[in-house]
Protein backbone atom coordinates (compact mmCIF):
# COMPACT_ATOMS: atom_id res chain seq x y z
CA UNK A 1 0.00 0.00 0.00
CA UNK A 2 1.78 3.02 -1.12
CA UNK A 3 1.75 6.05 1.07
CA UNK A 4 -0.28 9.13 -0.10
CA UNK A 5 2.30 11.85 -0.89
CA UNK A 6 -0.24 14.54 0.06
CA UNK A 7 -0.89 12.66 3.92
CA UNK A 8 2.71 12.23 4.47
CA UNK A 9 3.70 15.57 3.85
CA UNK A 10 0.47 16.86 5.91
CA UNK A 11 1.28 14.97 9.06
CA UNK A 12 4.76 15.83 8.54
CA UNK A 13 4.02 19.09 8.26
CA UNK A 14 1.86 18.64 11.34
CA UNK A 15 4.77 17.22 13.39
CA UNK A 16 7.07 19.82 13.13
CA UNK A 17 4.46 22.53 13.82
CA UNK A 18 3.86 20.74 16.93
CA UNK A 19 6.95 21.46 18.95
CA UNK A 20 8.30 24.47 16.80
CA UNK A 21 10.45 25.61 19.04
CA UNK A 22 12.47 21.87 19.94
CA UNK A 23 12.46 21.26 16.05
CA UNK A 24 14.05 24.61 15.45
CA UNK A 25 16.69 23.90 18.22
CA UNK A 26 17.63 20.75 16.86
CA UNK A 27 17.69 22.57 13.01
CA UNK A 28 19.93 24.64 14.35
CA UNK A 29 22.08 22.19 15.96
CA UNK A 30 22.20 19.76 12.88
CA UNK A 31 23.39 23.28 10.67
CA UNK A 32 26.10 24.24 13.16
CA UNK A 33 27.09 20.82 13.68
CA UNK A 34 27.47 20.10 9.94
CA UNK A 35 29.02 23.72 9.16
CA UNK A 36 32.16 22.38 11.72
CA UNK A 37 31.82 19.34 9.57
CA UNK A 38 32.43 20.33 6.48
CA UNK A 39 34.59 22.83 7.91
CA UNK A 40 37.05 20.54 9.26
CA UNK A 41 37.24 19.22 5.39
CA UNK A 42 37.72 22.37 3.95
CA UNK A 43 40.08 23.48 5.88
CA UNK A 44 42.03 20.45 5.53
CA UNK A 45 41.81 20.60 1.85
CA UNK A 46 43.21 24.25 1.61
CA UNK A 47 45.67 23.21 3.96
CA UNK A 48 47.37 20.30 2.13
CA UNK A 49 46.39 22.54 -1.19
CA UNK A 50 48.63 24.94 0.67
CA UNK A 51 51.39 22.89 2.01
CA UNK A 52 51.28 20.53 -1.27
CA UNK A 53 54.72 22.32 -2.52
CA UNK A 54 56.64 21.80 0.62
CA UNK A 55 55.56 17.76 1.24
CA UNK A 56 58.15 15.75 0.23
CA UNK A 57 61.12 16.64 2.70
CA UNK A 58 61.64 19.64 0.70
CA UNK A 59 62.83 22.17 2.95
CA UNK A 60 63.59 25.71 1.18
CA UNK A 61 63.22 26.59 -2.58
CA UNK A 62 65.16 28.67 -4.77
CA UNK A 63 63.50 30.69 -7.70
CA UNK A 64 65.49 31.35 -10.61
CA UNK A 65 64.79 33.87 -12.83
CA UNK A 66 63.06 32.25 -16.11
CA UNK A 67 65.89 34.65 -18.36
CA UNK A 68 68.80 33.56 -15.68
CA UNK A 69 72.00 32.37 -17.87
CA UNK A 70 73.25 28.96 -17.82
CA UNK A 71 76.22 29.81 -16.16
CA UNK A 72 73.96 31.29 -13.22
CA UNK A 73 72.20 27.89 -13.39
CA UNK A 74 75.57 26.48 -12.90
CA UNK A 75 76.65 28.19 -10.23
CA UNK A 76 73.32 28.08 -8.17
CA UNK A 77 73.57 23.88 -8.63
CA UNK A 78 77.47 23.60 -7.82
CA UNK A 79 77.01 25.25 -4.46
CA UNK A 80 74.23 22.71 -3.75
CA UNK A 81 76.81 20.18 -3.89
CA UNK A 82 77.54 20.65 -0.28
CA UNK A 83 77.91 18.37 2.87
CA UNK A 84 74.84 20.34 4.07
CA UNK A 85 72.26 19.82 1.56
CA UNK A 86 70.87 16.29 1.62
CA UNK A 87 69.58 16.08 -2.19
CA UNK A 88 67.87 18.99 -4.53
CA UNK A 89 66.00 18.38 -7.61
CA UNK A 90 65.51 20.80 -10.51
CA UNK A 91 62.18 21.59 -11.61
CA UNK A 92 62.25 23.38 -15.13
CA UNK A 93 59.73 25.46 -16.92
CA UNK A 94 58.22 23.36 -18.51
CA UNK A 95 57.60 20.96 -15.42
CA UNK A 96 56.26 24.08 -13.05
CA UNK A 97 54.17 24.40 -15.77
CA UNK A 98 53.07 21.15 -15.11
CA UNK A 99 52.04 21.88 -11.47
CA UNK A 100 50.71 25.18 -12.17
CA UNK A 101 48.33 23.18 -14.70
CA UNK A 102 47.35 20.69 -11.23
CA UNK A 103 47.04 23.46 -9.27
CA UNK A 104 44.66 26.06 -11.25
CA UNK A 105 42.98 23.36 -13.24
CA UNK A 106 39.65 24.75 -12.15
CA UNK A 107 40.37 27.86 -13.33
CA UNK A 108 40.83 28.26 -17.30
CA UNK A 109 41.52 31.69 -17.47
CA UNK A 110 44.85 31.54 -15.33
CA UNK A 111 45.53 28.73 -17.77
CA UNK A 112 45.14 30.91 -20.58
CA UNK A 113 47.43 34.05 -19.55
CA UNK A 114 50.03 31.99 -18.32
CA UNK A 115 52.46 30.22 -20.25
CA UNK A 116 55.46 27.92 -19.53
CA UNK A 117 58.28 30.78 -20.51
CA UNK A 118 56.64 32.82 -18.07
CA UNK A 119 57.17 30.69 -15.00
CA UNK A 120 59.97 30.47 -13.51
CA UNK A 121 62.68 27.02 -13.08
CA UNK A 122 63.08 26.37 -9.43
CA UNK A 123 65.67 24.29 -7.30
CA UNK A 124 63.87 22.48 -4.48
CA UNK A 125 66.17 21.64 -1.82
CA UNK A 126 66.36 19.12 1.34
CA UNK A 127 68.93 20.10 4.16
CA UNK A 128 70.71 17.95 5.91
CA UNK A 129 69.74 19.56 9.27
CA UNK A 130 66.06 20.32 9.23
CA UNK A 131 66.21 22.55 11.92
CA UNK A 132 64.82 26.05 11.44
CA UNK A 133 67.68 28.05 11.97
CA UNK A 134 70.13 25.84 9.79
CA UNK A 135 67.47 26.36 6.71
CA UNK A 136 67.22 30.21 7.30
CA UNK A 137 70.97 30.18 7.00
CA UNK A 138 71.10 28.41 3.88
CA UNK A 139 67.99 30.78 2.25
CA UNK A 140 70.73 33.35 3.16
CA UNK A 141 73.52 32.31 0.91
CA UNK A 142 71.60 31.84 -1.80
CA UNK A 143 69.44 35.21 -1.78
CA UNK A 144 69.87 38.02 -3.90
CA UNK A 145 72.52 35.47 -6.15
CA UNK A 146 72.88 36.53 -9.92
CA UNK A 147 69.88 35.00 -11.42
CA UNK A 148 67.67 34.04 -8.24
CA UNK A 149 64.04 35.51 -8.23
CA UNK A 150 63.45 34.37 -4.42
CA UNK A 151 64.14 31.94 -2.04
CA UNK A 152 61.19 30.94 0.17
CA UNK A 153 61.89 28.52 3.03
CA UNK A 154 59.43 25.97 5.10
CA UNK A 155 60.73 27.24 7.98
CA UNK A 156 59.03 28.15 11.38
CA UNK A 157 55.63 29.68 10.36
CA UNK A 158 55.59 26.89 8.08
CA UNK A 159 55.85 24.26 10.18
CA UNK A 160 53.41 26.51 13.02
CA UNK A 161 50.93 27.51 10.61
CA UNK A 162 50.38 23.62 9.47
CA UNK A 163 50.54 22.60 13.32
CA UNK A 164 47.96 25.85 13.96
CA UNK A 165 45.98 24.53 10.90
CA UNK A 166 46.07 20.64 12.78
CA UNK A 167 44.66 22.24 16.03
CA UNK A 168 41.55 24.45 14.40
CA UNK A 169 40.69 21.47 12.11
CA UNK A 170 40.74 19.13 15.57
CA UNK A 171 38.38 21.42 17.14
CA UNK A 172 36.12 21.21 13.85
CA UNK A 173 36.09 17.50 14.23
CA UNK A 174 35.59 16.98 17.83
CA UNK A 175 33.13 19.93 17.99
CA UNK A 176 31.22 18.81 14.70
CA UNK A 177 31.32 15.00 16.65
CA UNK A 178 29.79 16.22 19.87
CA UNK A 179 27.35 18.20 18.12
CA UNK A 180 26.50 15.50 15.64
CA UNK A 181 25.81 13.20 18.41
CA UNK A 182 23.47 15.68 19.86
CA UNK A 183 21.71 16.62 16.64
CA UNK A 184 21.09 12.67 16.54
CA UNK A 185 19.72 12.55 19.87
CA UNK A 186 17.06 16.52 19.38
CA UNK A 187 15.86 14.56 16.55
CA UNK A 188 15.16 11.52 18.89
CA UNK A 189 13.80 13.31 21.24
CA UNK A 190 11.25 15.27 18.72
CA UNK A 191 10.09 12.19 17.00
CA UNK A 192 9.87 10.87 20.66
CA UNK A 193 7.98 13.73 21.19
CA UNK A 194 5.68 13.71 18.43
CA UNK A 195 5.07 9.67 18.47
CA UNK A 196 3.54 10.32 22.53
CA UNK A 197 1.60 13.89 21.52
CA UNK A 198 0.06 11.42 18.67
CA UNK A 199 -0.33 8.39 20.34
CA UNK A 200 -4.25 8.37 20.46
CA UNK A 201 -3.86 8.42 16.84
CA UNK A 202 -1.22 6.23 16.30
CA UNK A 203 -3.76 3.44 18.25
CA UNK A 204 -6.49 3.83 15.96
CA UNK A 205 -4.17 3.58 13.09
CA UNK A 206 -2.82 0.07 14.43
CA UNK A 207 -6.19 -0.83 15.14
CA UNK A 208 -7.83 -0.25 11.98
CA UNK A 209 -5.04 -1.75 10.28
CA UNK A 210 -2.51 0.78 9.02
CA UNK A 211 0.77 -0.79 7.92
CA UNK A 212 4.10 -0.16 10.66
CA UNK A 213 5.54 1.66 7.42
CA UNK A 214 2.66 3.46 6.83
CA UNK A 215 2.61 4.73 10.45
CA UNK A 216 6.51 5.58 11.28
CA UNK A 217 6.91 7.31 7.52
CA UNK A 218 5.36 10.43 8.51
CA UNK A 219 7.81 10.64 11.93
CA UNK A 220 10.99 9.69 9.60
CA UNK A 221 10.22 12.14 6.87
CA UNK A 222 10.10 14.76 10.57
CA UNK A 223 13.39 13.69 11.52
CA UNK A 224 14.79 13.71 7.33
CA UNK A 225 13.08 17.37 6.67
CA UNK A 226 15.10 18.68 10.32
CA UNK A 227 18.32 17.11 8.87
CA UNK A 228 17.84 18.81 5.53
CA UNK A 229 16.93 22.44 6.37
CA UNK A 230 19.65 22.02 8.77
CA UNK A 231 21.86 20.82 5.78
CA UNK A 232 20.58 24.18 3.83
CA UNK A 233 22.11 25.87 6.27
CA UNK A 234 25.33 24.25 6.74
CA UNK A 235 26.00 24.73 2.68
CA UNK A 236 25.07 28.60 3.17
CA UNK A 237 27.62 28.78 5.98
CA UNK A 238 30.33 26.81 3.94
CA UNK A 239 29.92 28.89 0.78
CA UNK A 240 30.90 31.85 3.23
CA UNK A 241 34.03 30.08 4.36
CA UNK A 242 34.63 29.16 1.39
CA UNK A 243 34.49 32.29 -0.26
CA UNK A 244 35.09 34.39 2.43
CA UNK A 245 37.62 33.09 4.35
CA UNK A 246 39.43 30.61 2.27
CA UNK A 247 39.59 32.38 -0.58
CA UNK A 248 40.52 35.64 1.29
CA UNK A 249 43.52 34.14 3.09
CA UNK A 250 44.90 32.55 -0.32
CA UNK A 251 44.22 35.05 -2.51
CA UNK A 252 46.59 37.48 -4.36
CA UNK A 253 47.30 39.66 -1.69
CA UNK A 254 48.32 37.08 0.41
CA UNK A 255 51.35 36.12 2.13
CA UNK A 256 53.37 33.74 -0.02
CA UNK A 257 53.33 30.90 3.07
CA UNK A 258 49.67 31.18 2.37
CA UNK A 259 49.25 31.28 -1.31
CA UNK A 260 47.63 28.06 -2.62
CA UNK A 261 45.55 27.94 0.37
CA UNK A 262 42.59 27.00 -1.72
CA UNK A 263 39.90 24.48 -2.21
CA UNK A 264 39.20 23.50 -5.56
CA UNK A 265 35.64 22.72 -7.30
CA UNK A 266 35.57 19.38 -6.78
CA UNK A 267 37.19 19.32 -2.71
CA UNK A 268 34.36 22.02 -1.78
CA UNK A 269 31.37 19.50 -4.24
CA UNK A 270 32.53 16.38 -2.59
CA UNK A 271 32.74 18.15 0.68
CA UNK A 272 28.66 19.49 0.39
CA UNK A 273 27.66 15.95 -0.92
CA UNK A 274 29.19 14.32 2.43
CA UNK A 275 27.25 17.00 4.23
CA UNK A 276 23.99 15.36 3.10
CA UNK A 277 25.05 11.95 3.79
CA UNK A 278 25.58 12.91 7.32
CA UNK A 279 22.68 15.03 7.16
CA UNK A 280 20.66 11.58 5.69
CA UNK A 281 22.63 9.10 8.10
CA UNK A 282 21.89 11.57 11.64
CA UNK A 283 18.14 12.17 10.60
CA UNK A 284 17.71 8.04 10.18
CA UNK A 285 19.67 6.43 13.10
CA UNK A 286 17.94 9.02 14.99
CA UNK A 287 14.45 8.71 13.92
CA UNK A 288 15.12 5.06 13.11
CA UNK A 289 15.81 4.15 17.23
CA UNK A 290 12.56 6.24 17.71
CA UNK A 291 10.20 4.15 15.54
CA UNK A 292 11.83 1.51 16.01
CA UNK A 293 11.80 1.85 19.97
CA UNK A 294 8.81 3.73 20.60
CA UNK A 295 6.40 3.07 17.83
CA UNK A 296 6.66 -0.56 17.18
CA UNK A 297 6.71 -1.48 20.96
CA UNK B 1 -15.46 -17.80 11.15
CA UNK B 2 -13.89 -17.39 14.33
CA UNK B 3 -11.79 -20.95 15.72
CA UNK B 4 -10.38 -21.28 19.05
CA UNK B 5 -8.59 -24.61 19.87
CA UNK B 6 -7.10 -24.92 23.31
CA UNK B 7 -5.76 -21.19 23.61
CA UNK B 8 -3.78 -20.32 26.81
CA UNK B 9 -2.41 -16.99 26.93
CA UNK B 10 -0.79 -15.91 30.05
CA UNK B 11 1.00 -12.21 31.27
CA UNK B 12 4.23 -12.10 33.30
CA UNK B 13 3.94 -13.20 36.58
CA UNK B 14 2.16 -16.49 35.41
CA UNK B 15 -0.87 -14.46 35.50
CA UNK B 16 -3.72 -16.72 33.59
CA UNK B 17 -5.51 -14.34 31.19
CA UNK B 18 -7.25 -16.97 29.16
CA UNK B 19 -7.05 -20.85 29.92
CA UNK B 20 -7.51 -23.90 27.19
CA UNK B 21 -10.46 -22.15 25.47
CA UNK B 22 -11.81 -23.63 22.64
CA UNK B 23 -15.05 -22.05 20.90
CA UNK B 24 -16.19 -21.82 17.70
CA UNK B 25 -18.23 -19.08 16.62
CA UNK B 26 -20.05 -18.92 12.94
CA UNK B 27 -20.23 -15.96 10.16
CA UNK B 28 -22.84 -14.00 11.05
CA UNK B 29 -23.24 -14.64 14.86
CA UNK B 30 -23.81 -12.08 17.48
CA UNK B 31 -21.85 -13.20 20.46
CA UNK B 32 -21.63 -11.84 24.11
CA UNK B 33 -18.52 -12.37 26.62
CA UNK B 34 -19.37 -12.31 29.75
CA UNK B 35 -17.84 -12.28 33.24
CA UNK B 36 -16.37 -10.66 36.45
CA UNK B 37 -13.77 -7.72 35.69
CA UNK B 38 -10.43 -9.68 35.01
CA UNK B 39 -12.00 -12.81 33.93
CA UNK B 40 -10.32 -12.72 30.42
CA UNK B 41 -13.03 -11.36 28.57
CA UNK B 42 -10.70 -8.28 27.40
CA UNK B 43 -7.62 -10.47 26.51
CA UNK B 44 -10.42 -13.35 24.70
CA UNK B 45 -11.02 -10.15 22.48
CA UNK B 46 -7.43 -8.39 22.11
CA UNK B 47 -6.40 -12.10 21.11
CA UNK B 48 -8.97 -12.50 17.62
CA UNK B 49 -7.40 -8.98 16.63
CA UNK B 50 -3.78 -10.00 17.34
CA UNK B 51 -3.09 -7.23 20.16
CA UNK B 52 -1.74 -10.45 22.11
CA UNK B 53 -0.13 -13.72 21.29
CA UNK B 54 -1.28 -16.99 22.57
CA UNK B 55 1.65 -19.24 24.57
CA UNK B 56 -0.40 -22.36 23.37
CA UNK B 57 -3.40 -23.32 21.12
CA UNK B 58 -4.30 -21.96 17.74
CA UNK B 59 -6.58 -19.31 16.31
CA UNK B 60 -8.24 -19.05 13.44
CA UNK B 61 -9.94 -15.65 11.89
CA UNK B 62 -11.91 -16.20 9.01
CA UNK B 63 -9.97 -19.38 8.01
CA UNK B 64 -6.63 -18.30 8.45
CA UNK B 65 -4.40 -19.27 11.74
CA UNK B 66 -3.47 -15.92 12.95
CA UNK B 67 -1.71 -17.48 16.25
CA UNK B 68 1.79 -17.39 14.26
CA UNK B 69 1.11 -14.50 12.13
CA UNK B 70 3.55 -12.56 10.90
CA UNK B 71 4.01 -8.87 11.86
CA UNK B 72 3.37 -7.34 8.77
CA UNK B 73 0.75 -9.66 8.33
CA UNK B 74 -1.06 -8.50 11.11
CA UNK B 75 -2.56 -5.06 9.01
CA UNK B 76 -4.04 -6.89 7.06
CA UNK B 77 -5.74 -9.01 9.28
CA UNK B 78 -6.95 -5.96 11.56
CA UNK B 79 -8.84 -4.62 8.00
CA UNK B 80 -11.26 -6.84 8.39
CA UNK B 81 -11.83 -6.46 11.98
CA UNK B 82 -13.58 -3.97 13.42
CA UNK B 83 -12.82 -2.55 16.95
CA UNK B 84 -15.44 -0.74 19.40
CA UNK B 85 -13.41 0.98 22.50
CA UNK B 86 -15.84 1.43 25.88
CA UNK B 87 -14.24 5.26 25.86
CA UNK B 88 -14.95 5.62 22.18
CA UNK B 89 -11.33 7.16 21.07
CA UNK B 90 -11.93 9.63 19.23
CA UNK B 91 -9.35 12.19 17.93
CA UNK B 92 -10.53 15.42 19.37
CA UNK B 93 -9.23 17.73 16.68
CA UNK B 94 -11.22 16.06 13.95
CA UNK B 95 -14.52 16.52 13.03
CA UNK B 96 -17.03 13.33 13.19
CA UNK B 97 -16.58 12.84 9.18
CA UNK B 98 -12.93 13.61 9.63
CA UNK B 99 -12.55 10.55 12.86
CA UNK B 100 -14.65 8.07 10.19
CA UNK B 101 -12.53 8.71 6.90
CA UNK B 102 -9.11 8.55 9.31
CA UNK B 103 -9.27 5.21 9.61
CA UNK B 104 -9.54 4.81 5.87
CA UNK B 105 -6.98 7.18 4.94
CA UNK B 106 -4.41 5.51 6.97
CA UNK B 107 -5.11 2.02 4.92
CA UNK B 108 -4.42 3.69 1.58
CA UNK B 109 -8.23 4.02 0.49
CA UNK B 110 -8.61 6.24 -2.52
CA UNK B 111 -10.34 10.12 -1.82
CA UNK B 112 -13.17 9.43 -3.71
CA UNK B 113 -13.82 6.34 -1.98
CA UNK B 114 -13.67 7.53 1.03
CA UNK B 115 -15.80 10.70 -0.14
CA UNK B 116 -18.99 8.04 -0.89
CA UNK B 117 -18.26 5.89 2.01
CA UNK B 118 -17.82 8.20 5.13
CA UNK B 119 -21.49 9.85 4.37
CA UNK B 120 -22.85 6.70 3.70
CA UNK B 121 -22.06 5.19 7.19
CA UNK B 122 -22.87 8.17 8.99
CA UNK B 123 -26.13 7.57 7.71
CA UNK B 124 -26.52 4.57 8.54
CA UNK B 125 -25.51 5.11 12.31
CA UNK B 126 -27.94 8.25 12.04
CA UNK B 127 -24.93 11.16 12.44
CA UNK B 128 -25.72 12.61 9.06
CA UNK B 129 -26.78 15.62 10.27
CA UNK B 130 -23.60 16.01 13.03
CA UNK B 131 -20.63 15.24 10.27
CA UNK B 132 -18.89 18.34 10.93
CA UNK B 133 -19.17 18.53 14.91
CA UNK B 134 -16.36 17.99 16.85
CA UNK B 135 -16.74 15.22 19.26
CA UNK B 136 -16.65 17.42 22.33
CA UNK B 137 -20.40 18.26 20.78
CA UNK B 138 -21.60 15.33 20.68
CA UNK B 139 -23.26 13.21 23.72
CA UNK B 140 -21.94 10.11 24.82
CA UNK B 141 -24.15 7.92 22.52
CA UNK B 142 -23.28 9.85 19.67
CA UNK B 143 -19.66 9.74 19.99
CA UNK B 144 -19.55 5.77 20.65
CA UNK B 145 -22.11 6.05 17.31
CA UNK B 146 -18.74 8.30 15.79
CA UNK B 147 -16.73 4.99 16.92
CA UNK B 148 -18.83 2.29 15.65
CA UNK B 149 -19.29 4.04 12.32
CA UNK B 150 -15.09 4.37 11.70
CA UNK B 151 -15.09 0.83 12.80
CA UNK B 152 -17.51 -0.70 10.30
CA UNK B 153 -17.22 1.68 7.62
CA UNK B 154 -14.18 -0.43 5.79
CA UNK B 155 -17.24 -3.46 6.20
CA UNK B 156 -15.03 -5.53 8.14
CA UNK B 157 -16.16 -9.64 8.16
CA UNK B 158 -16.19 -9.36 11.76
CA UNK B 159 -16.92 -6.46 14.85
CA UNK B 160 -15.04 -6.89 18.15
CA UNK B 161 -16.44 -4.56 21.13
CA UNK B 162 -14.57 -3.96 24.43
CA UNK B 163 -17.78 -2.91 26.80
CA UNK B 164 -19.42 -0.54 24.31
CA UNK B 165 -22.29 0.13 26.51
CA UNK B 166 -19.53 0.88 29.76
CA UNK B 167 -19.76 4.79 29.73
CA UNK B 168 -23.39 5.01 28.75
CA UNK B 169 -27.02 5.28 30.49
CA UNK B 170 -29.10 2.41 29.77
CA UNK B 171 -31.61 4.26 27.42
CA UNK B 172 -28.27 5.54 25.08
CA UNK B 173 -27.18 1.67 25.60
CA UNK B 174 -30.27 0.26 23.89
CA UNK B 175 -29.80 2.78 21.06
CA UNK B 176 -25.99 2.01 20.90
CA UNK B 177 -27.38 -2.36 20.76
CA UNK B 178 -29.99 -1.88 17.85
CA UNK B 179 -27.24 -0.36 15.93
CA UNK B 180 -25.25 -3.12 16.59
CA UNK B 181 -28.18 -5.87 15.68
CA UNK B 182 -28.71 -4.09 12.71
CA UNK B 183 -24.89 -4.23 11.60
CA UNK B 184 -25.04 -8.03 13.27
CA UNK B 185 -27.93 -8.56 10.45
CA UNK B 186 -26.12 -7.57 7.84
CA UNK B 187 -24.09 -10.58 7.96
CA UNK B 188 -21.15 -9.11 10.18
CA UNK B 189 -20.10 -11.89 13.06
CA UNK B 190 -20.06 -9.76 16.43
CA UNK B 191 -18.29 -10.27 19.81
CA UNK B 192 -19.16 -7.71 22.56
CA UNK B 193 -17.75 -7.98 25.76
CA UNK B 194 -20.19 -6.32 28.63
CA UNK B 195 -20.95 -6.32 32.07
CA UNK B 196 -24.70 -5.18 30.84
CA UNK B 197 -26.77 -7.90 32.14
CA UNK B 198 -30.20 -6.23 30.58
CA UNK B 199 -29.00 -5.85 27.16
CA UNK B 200 -27.48 -9.62 27.72
CA UNK B 201 -31.18 -10.76 28.89
CA UNK B 202 -32.97 -8.58 26.46
CA UNK B 203 -31.22 -9.63 22.92
CA UNK B 204 -31.01 -13.33 24.42
CA UNK B 205 -28.00 -14.39 21.80
CA UNK B 206 -25.14 -16.70 22.23
CA UNK B 207 -23.41 -16.36 25.85
CA UNK B 208 -19.99 -17.35 26.28
CA UNK B 209 -18.78 -16.90 30.31
CA UNK B 210 -15.46 -16.59 31.49
CA UNK B 211 -14.41 -17.36 35.11
CA UNK B 212 -10.63 -16.81 35.83
CA UNK B 213 -9.73 -17.34 32.03
CA UNK B 214 -11.09 -20.51 31.54
CA UNK B 215 -15.08 -20.89 30.02
CA UNK B 216 -17.08 -22.02 32.19
CA UNK B 217 -20.63 -21.67 29.67
CA UNK B 218 -21.41 -21.77 26.11
CA UNK B 219 -24.76 -20.77 25.50
CA UNK B 220 -26.97 -20.26 22.76
CA UNK B 221 -29.62 -17.92 23.34
CA UNK B 222 -28.49 -17.50 27.07
CA UNK B 223 -28.57 -14.91 29.44
CA UNK B 224 -26.86 -12.66 31.91
CA UNK B 225 -26.41 -15.49 34.63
Amino acid sequence: MAISPVYALRETGQNLARNFMLSFATIITIGVSLWLFGGFFLFNYAVDNATARWEGGIEFVVWMDPDASPEQDAAIASSLDQPAVSSWKYIDQAATYEEFKEVFSDTPEMLEVVTAEALPPSYRVVPTDPDADVVQEMVRQFEGRPGVRDVVSADKTIRQIQRTADDVSRVFLIGSIFLLVAATLLILTNVVSAIRSRGAEIEIMKVVGATNWFIRIPFMLEGLAQAMLGALGAWVGLYFLNTKVIEGLGDGDALELMRGFRVTDNEYLSTSFLVLGIAVAVSGIGSMVAVTRYLDA
Amino acid sequence: MIKLENVTKVYKGDVVAVRDATVDIAKGEFVFLVGQSGSGKSTFIRLLNREESPERGTIFVAGKDISGLGSWKVPYLRRNIGYIFQDFKLLPKKTVAENVAFALEVIGKPRHVIKKQVPAILELVGLAPKIDNYPHELSGGEQQRVSIARAFVNRPLILLADEPTGNLDPQTSVGIMKLLDRINRTGTTVVMATHDRGIVDTMRRRVIELDRGVIVRDQARGVYE
